[in-house]
């Protein structure tokens, strides 16, 4: 049993993730590409940190499997892969935007509070340890959702999407206790996959467009 | 009797890893060409194994109830002559040099991977393996609509695996929610994502959860379904995906996602009643028929008419599961007779890009003289697509608009608008092709083994709509009689 | 008031006084080790101050009276200010005067009495520095007061006492962690604003295109430049007790005995020490940002304190 009570546990799991949100703002109003890239590798540290958390208050020890593939996929393999695309197209950092960073900014502002009253009327349901973690958890889908549909550069829809992943892994560790672990280890093993299959994308959108700036394709419309 | 539902699920899986090995191109259209046989047999032997006896299941986690065995139908058959069709017109491809084996191998791993994972879908008995093996089809999808490398299948691809990505990423969340609503009831395992298990407590469902969950889970899967607004991907990966492809999307992807979407619509009625995802299914379905309807008259390149079309067919499925009653029916028998004739319609597509190189309606007139194959698979695939009568989409569209009079006379009136817009716009569209005068710009012939293959599948497909349409086989009146029941719906139908 | 409470003001002040040149020097001190060079000792900032007092001031001809009249209402604008902030005990004697919003006006007070200097110098330079620091003031100051007022509706308190008392008391950042963190990110961004460091301005450096605190005063000599810079120093100082004191106010003495006072004392030299290297450390990571983009920085933080204030204010009700 855990030794750590289970206020303070509480406690951590929720600075965990209010960390987890802190970076999506850091990414929004990141520009260069290598930064987004370690800044979301940083969020999926926080991430496998607040899995170990519940894990450990929780005794429930498939969780620490998944942290630990959380670590390897997220922190280390997908940042190596996106980070070798960075390179290989020699694009540092994201010129234009659809929308400037500090509207962006209170865009995801509002995406926060949108999220709170989402999911205000379900937070006393589940097991959770703490208040808030299903409504961040939401509102990091959403920001990662605004940054695919805001950002032009291939790779930065791409953080977007993992981002959207970490914070579906959070609403499902900090939230649910953890998925299944074969469902987990499936959706590892997709999110890996993805990963690959939008790395093989750029890099033929690179051949064949000259860019990786996908407000260039513009061709097929209703 | 188990065999039909491994040999259905595990065949396109061990002949795609087959693959790797087979570097002979007649072997891999024989293995094709078995795949396809068992395909359609095993689908059938299915159907008619869980309209007798009941449900299957294998191991523990594939499980076929009536429902899944439906749904293994629709997508069988398909998918068998899917292959059938994809030999022929890779093999095509190849013969004329614009494929190197290589990528003629690739073509087929990924093929089979992407039906395997579909029919994996619709089997599975955990909500998250479903969501796993929907997501795989995503993935292995975007694969083969990028497959061609032009500049359009890389820009439609791209978009494919931006917006599923996110789509499937709510319905993800969705799925984390009922998780998270149904552990207070199943405990922390994962019988609390098995269906059947939340299917015995929906009731006690905490029905905000559900709510928020089943919106989460519509917009999601939506998206993979074409649903307006979420619908922007679809005709671009249609349009530029290889033509077998683009069938096996529009038959094939969507139903799989119409699936995933009714296995949690059974699960919310139960907690909050039918009203809540009713409404939403039929705000959906009636905006993707009325948009579809009007774009298709727009449209200038066929697989992408073809597409919109899809649009408005998904939408009018999803008008009868939004109604209940015997609009689940009409849903069920819509998307059944929708996979068949719009595959036999891309096939015939497929067979006019490969003669004609380009992809203009107005530029192919007189098909039916011109091209007599694809002129009668467009032709009678058309007619079926518009709902003549006697066919099977005419019956289903009649019984969700008699329905819908029935529950709610405003909403059969709107139906019936949109419905008979669509029909004129793509009837108009399709006979500009398949009647008139030939404008003689016909590039190059079909070869033999292209022709004898897609003429295999076309009358599998054209002859499986029109014994569908004059006569119901005891089976599928079983297994629809066994699906009703949970909709909560009952009555006469046929 | 009782004896203890003047002896405390007078402590404070001394402190407050006494200190901030220190942490100037501690800044410059890991400034300079980061970068490889010797660099000057820690006590340098004193010796600074030491010779500019001892220095003849010169006024250009056709500044008026506001010119010579800032540095005074500068330093004691800020030097007020600071006795409402709490150092080494939690309730300040002179916690009746004033809350939060005193704070961030009496600060405020002296910004504007700068910008109106550097304007009536009459110099280019001074004027450029002008619009600009009004520039960021303007975009700093809703963040401050929200930032500050998300935490003050923790502690159910507008006065910053009675905030870091009850934050003391009820261990602060562990209490709430989502919005004191974003309270504190936002705290710590309008920190580097405020002050002038980097990545927002420079303040080794008097290069024309980026300058903007040193433009405003470079036409100070003497006492006056003195009084100016020792009035950053102070400033510098009160920013980092409030975020030193607001969100881990472990060690604060909150009764009078003289071992509290003693540890409050070593404590906070130790929070606002290790809170100037961090400062340092930041520097050196960062390049200073555009003046265009200085607004994405700030509206960062705007956002963070106005979602902090949301978590409380909307949420938590």
């Amino acid at each position: 049993m855990p030794t750590l009570p289970i206020n303070i546990g509480s406690y951590l799991v929720n600075l965990c993730s209010a960390l987890l949100l802190l970076t999506c703002f850091a990414i929004v109003a990141q520009r260069r590409l290598m930064a987004c890239v370690d800044l979301f590798a940083l969020q999926s540290v926080f991430l496998a940190v607040t899995a170990t958390l519940v894990a450990y208050l929780t005794g429930i020890h498939h969780i620490y499997l998944a942290a630990v593939l959380t670590i390897a996929i997220k922190a280390i393999i997908l940042p190596r892969i996106l980070k070798k695309i960075v390179r290989q197209l020699n694009v540092q950092r994201e010129v234009s935007m659809y929308v400037n960073i500090p509207t962006g900014l209170l865009i995801c502002g509002g995406l926060v509070i949108l999220a709170f009253f989402i999911t205000q009327p379900i937070v006393h349901l589940g097991f959770l340890l703490t208040q808030d973690s299903l409504a961040i958890a939401l509102a990091i889908v959403l920001i990662g959702f605004f940054i695919m549909v805001s950002r032009l550069k291939a790779v930065t829809q791409v953080i977007g999407f993992l981002m959207i992943e970490n914070g579906l892994f959070l609403a499902a560790t900090a939230a649910a206790y953890g998925m299944p672990l074969i469902v987990e280890l499936g959706i590892f093993f997709d999110v890996l996959v993805a990963g690959l299959i939008v790395g093989i994308y750029t890099h033929q959108i690179q051949e064949a467009f000259g860019s990786v700036d996908t407000s260039r394709m513009k061709a097929l419309k209703e | 009797m188990i065999w039909p539902i491994i040999l259905l699920i595990a065949t396109p899986f061990l002949i795609g890893v087959s693959g790797l090995v087979v570097r002979n191109r007649q072997a891999l259209d024989v293995l094709h060409c078995v795949q396809a046989g068992i395909m359609v047999v095993s689908s059938m032997l299915l159907v008619d194994e869980v309209s007798v006896s009941g449900p299957v299941s294998f191991l523990y986690f594939l499980h076929a109830d009536a429902i899944s065995a439906w749904f293994d139908l629709v997508i069988g058959i398909v998918a068998g002559t899917g292959t059938l069709y994809a030999v022929g017109y890779l093999g095509e491809q190849y013969d004329r040099g614009h494929v190197s084996l290589k990528r003629f191998r690739q073509f087929f791993m990924l093929f089979d991977l992407y039906l395997g994972v579909m029919l994996l879908a619709v089997n599975v008995e955990n909500l998250g393996m479903m969501w796993i093996a929907i997501e795989g089809a995503t993935l292995s999808a975007a694969l083969l609509i990028g497959f061609e490398r032009s500049k359009g299948a890389l820009e439609a691809g791209w978009k494919f695996v931006i917006l599923s990505s996110v789509g499937i990423a709510l319905a993800l969340f969705g799925t984390i929610l009922v998780y998270y609503s149904s552990e207070q009831l199943l405990g922390i395992s994962e019988e609390a994502l098995h269906w059947a298990k939340l299917y015995e407590v929906g009731d006690q469902l905490d029905p905000s959860v559900m709510k928020i969950a089943f919106i989460f889970i519509l917009v999601g899967y939506g998206t993979k379904a074409g649903l307006v607004p979420m619908h922007t991907w679809l005709p671009d990966a249609h349009g530029e995906a290889p033509t077998p492809v683009s069938a096996m999307l529009s038959a094939n992807m969507l139903t799989m996602a119409i699936y995933a979407i009714l296995r949690f619509k059974i699960l919310t009625d139960q907690a909050v009643g039918p009203e809540f995802t009713g409404t939403l299914l039929l705000g959906f379905g009636f905006f993707s028929v009325a948009l579809s309807s009007i774009v298709l008259l727009l449209q200038e390149d066929f697989k992408r008419l073809l597409a919109f079309s899809s649009i408005e067919h998904i939408g009018i499925a999803l008008i009868g599961f939004g109604l209940g009653g015997l609009g689940v029916f009409g849903g069920l028998w819509h998307l059944l007779n929708h996979a068949l004739a719009k595959s036999a319609a891309f096939y015939g597509a497929g067979l006019i890009l490969i003669t004609h190189e380009h992809k203009f309606i107005a530029r192919v007139p007189g098909l039916l003289r011109e091209h007599p194959a694809a002129g009668v698979a467009l032709f009678v695939a058309g007619l079926v697509l518009a709902g003549m009568p006697p066919f099977g989409l005419f019956v289903s569209e009649i019984t969700i608009a008699v329905n819908a009079m029935n529950t709610a006379p405003s909403i059969a009136y709107g139906f019936l608008g949109v419905l008979t817009l669509a029909f004129a716009t793509l009837l108009f569209q399709i006979l500009r092709m398949v009647l008139g005068v030939p404008m003689e710009t016909q590039i190059s012939t079909v070869g033999p083994r292209c022709r004898a293959f897609s003429t295999a599948a076309l009358a599998v497909n054209l002859g499986a709509l029109i014994f569908l349409g004059l006569h119901v086989p005891a089976g599928l009146h079983d297994l629809i009689g066994a699906i009703l029941p949970f909709f909560d719906a009952e009555g006469e139908y046929f | 008031m009782r004896a203890i409470d003047f002896l405390l003001i007078i402590l404070q002040i001394f402190l407050v006084l006494g200190l901030s040149p220190l942490i100037v020097g501690v800044i410059r001190r890991v400034k300079a080790h980061l970068q490889c060079r010797h660099g000057a000792t820690v006590l340098q900032p004193y010796s600074d101050l030491a010779k500019l007092f001892r220095k003849e001031p010169v006024i250009s001809t056709t500044a008026s009276w506001i010119f010579p009249a800032t540095p005074y209402i500068l330093f004691s604008s800020t030097l007020a200010a600071s006795l409402l902030v709490p150092t080494i005990i939690a309730p300040m004697p002179l916690n009746f005067a004033g809350n939060i919003i005193a704070l961030v006006y009496l600060l405020a007070l002296g910004t504007f009495f700068l910008m109106l200097a550097g304007l009536d110098a009459g110099s280019a330079f001074g004027g450029m520095g002008s619009s600009r620091e009004a520039i960021v003031a303007s975009l700093t100051e809703p963040a401050l007061i929200l930032s500050l007022f998300a935490v003050a509706l923790t502690a159910g308190s507008a006065n910053i006492s009675a905030i870091v008392y009850k934050t003391a008391i009820l261990q602060g950042i562990v209490l709430d962690p989502p919005p004191h963190l974003m309270a504190l990110v936002a705290l710590f961004i309008i920190t580097l604003a405020e002050t002038g460091r980097v990545p927002v301005d420079n303040p080794a450096t008097h290069l024309e295109l980026t300058m903007i605190h040193e433009a405003m005063i470079l036409e100070y000599s003497g006492r006056y430049l003195a009084l100016v810079e020792w009035a950053a120093g102070m400033k510098l100082m009160i920013f980092l007790s409030l975020l030193a004191n607001i969100f881990a106010p472990w060690g604060i003495a909150t009764t009078l005995s003289p071992s509290a006072l003693g540890l409050g004392l070593l404590v906070f030299v130790g929070k606002v020490v290790g809170l100037a290297v961090v400062i340092g450390v930041f520097e050196c990571m960062f390049a200073k940002l555009r003046l265009f983009r200085v607004t994405e920085l700030l509206g960062a933080a705007f956002v963070l304190s106005l979602l902090a204030l949301v978590f409380f204010y909307i949420l938590r009700v």
